[in-house]
């Protein structure tokens, strides 16, 4: 084929293939989107028709105009859950990973701490709530340590996995080019182990919510899970539900952060 | 036979793996030979007779369970930074592109790398890989990437080149490319070369002398000198002589 035989090739060709794509895409939105609309407009309809009293089950336009009328108090609500969240999880990033490395680079400490570490992992961590409340009060202090408790785990088991798994070969490679334990460490079974770290990272925040809204519940004067409770009591079922969307929001807006990072931390390895 | 120009001096050397339990292994009894500076030289031998211990042990990544090696008049105790190695598989880091490969060695060894960035490009082209410098291994076939593992093994310049089986995972037309490559690549870089393969035309191909191991728990049973001029080319393979040499290491490993 010419030169010129190839331009035109691909010119005629790349429309095809661009439509195509935007097809895909617009495919894979479009369709949980409108299962989402077909599930809420049956909702709607159900209770229309139906008549369930809106205390047992509020229909979507309900929830919106809960939603609507208390949106200045669960935004207020928001900040405290979002902020809890955000720093369990964060020490729990840096502790995870800090002490995941230092096992993975001293043996001595590895055989000591980790079968405990397993241990404590065994125990259901939602069970340690009331301790930690009795221990740090029922201010932020208590769910903080909460959300870092519950998320610490699972970032932990997956950096530790992840750096464990490092390839061999590499680390004899390391050791032949006369390279430090540390820069083996840094150049190879870091990067290494990022896949592992973020899928933690992943279960990790998600863990952070939840850690942070049975705090609520248990003991707070504030946040989404003490709202959602104080609505409970009320028996304000579509404020709940307004909530929970928002809740929904805050859970899906921190992934996004962590999902952000994965991608940050790729284009650092040089994917 | 210890000369002055032997720059590989392995004396007696012998490994024995988990002694005194009841995984103990004898993988090398004790053996003794040497390789000149300059020299290319292959041990050859059956999967399991100690090849990969012995060469692991000349490069200081594992240690002698009786019996001295020494390299370039020092003792070996450790890895040093003057020697090459190259492995059976390729041992590239994934995330990094081919050109990142070869400079690897410089950043594991905390030297600065900008400097080298030039001789490793070069060093990619001298081996046929000019358009994928910024490629990464899986956009790469099996051979391309042992491609850049030599580039990597050769790109700081060691006095000391060690193989292990490098080409053994390779398709047979793709390891006569590499043997070439490698012959070539020598022939630029010249340095002294050990090399590990259970192919005996690929050692009688690749080097100046032969040596042959026995069965486990090996020991080098025979030295073999290849008289090929160099640079050579995949014909001699075809010759009366290079058969006969074939033959004749056929019939010692297997005795
Ligand atoms: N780390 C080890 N621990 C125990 N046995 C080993 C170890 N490495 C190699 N061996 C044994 O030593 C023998 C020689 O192995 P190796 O040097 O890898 O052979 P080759 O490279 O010639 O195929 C084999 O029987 C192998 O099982
Ligand atoms: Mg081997």
């Amino acid at each position: 084929m010419t030169v010129i035989d190839t331009v035109t090739a691909t010119a005629a060709r790349a429309p095809v293939r661009l439509r195509l794509v935007t097809l895909d895409r617009l495919r894979s939105a479009a369709l949980p989107i409108g299962f989402a609309a077909a599930v809420l407009l049956l909702w709607q309809v159900a209770v229309d028709i139906g008549g369930y009293p809106k205390v047992i089950l509020p229909a979507p336009s309900d929830i919106a105009s809960a939603l609507a009328a208390n949106f200045s108090e669960i935004c207020r609500q928001a900040v405290p859950t979002t902020r809890d969240t955000l720093a369990g999880f964060c020490i729990a990033a840096v502790l995870g990973i800090g002490l995941a490395s230092l096992l993975t680079v001293n043996r001595l400490l590895r055989d000591a701490i980790y079968p405990l570490v397993i241990v404590i992992q065994l125990v259901p961590k939602i069970a340690w709530t009331p301790l930690f409340i009795v221990w740090a009060g029922i201010g932020w202090p208590s769910r903080l340590t909460i959300a870092t408790f519950i998320a610490f785990f699972p970032i932990f088991m997956a950096m530790l996995a992840g750096l464990e798994s490092t390839d061999g070969s590499l680390v004899r490679l390391c050791r032949a080019l006369t390279a430090t334990p540390w820069r083996t460490f840094w150049l190879v079974r870091f990067p290494a182990s990022m896949p592992y770290l973020f899928s933690g990272l992943k279960i990790g925040i998600t863990l952070s919510v939840i850690g942070v809204v049975v705090a609520e519940f248990i003991s707070s004067s504030e946040g989404l899970g003490f709202f959602i409770l104080k609505s409970a009591a009320l028996l304000q079922t579509d404020v709940i539900l307004a909530a929970i969307l928002v809740l929904c929001l805050v859970g899906l807006a921190s992934f996004g952060l962590v999902h952000l990072g994965e991608l940050a931390v790729r284009r650092w390895r040089g994917d | 036979m210890t000369a002055a120009s032997d720059y590989v001096v392995i004396d007696r050397v012998a490994k024995t793996y988990n002694p005194g339990s009841r995984q103990q292994v004898d993988a090398v009894t004790a053996t003794s030979f040497s390789v000149k500076a300059g020299e290319f030289v292959t041990l050859l031998g059956p999967s399991g007779c100690g090849k990969s211990t012995l060469l692991m042990m000349v490069a200081g990544l594992d240690t002698p369970s009786t019996g001295t090696i020494n390299v370039a008049g020092q003792p070996m105790a450790a890895p040093r930074a003057e020697t090459g190695i190259m492995f059976q598989d390729p041992t590239l880091l994934p995330w990094k592109s081919a050109l990142e490969n070869v400079l690897f060695p410089f950043r594991a060894m905390n030297r600065p790398v900008a400097p080298f960035e030039g001789r490793a490009a070069q060093l990619l082209d001298q081996v046929g890989l000019a358009g994928f410098h910024d490629h990464k291994p899986r956009q790469l076939s099996g051979g391309m990437r042992q491609r850049v593992a030599i580039c990597r093994a050769l790109v700081y310049e060691p006095d000391l080149l060690l193989m292990d089986e490098p080409f053994s995972a390779l398709d047979a037309i793709t390891r006569d490319e590499m043997n070439l490559v490698l012959m070539k690549m020598w022939h630029d870089h010249r340095r002294t070369a050990l090399f590990v393969t259970h192919s005996i035309r690929e050692a009688v191909f690749l080097s100046d002398r032969v040596l042959v191991m026995s069965p486990r728990p090996g020991r080098v049973v025979e030295d073999v000198a290849i008289p090929f001029d160099r640079p050579r080319t995949l014909e001699i393979g075809e010759t009366a002589e290079f058969n006969r040499i074939c033959a004749h290491l056929r019939n010692r490993i297997s005795h």
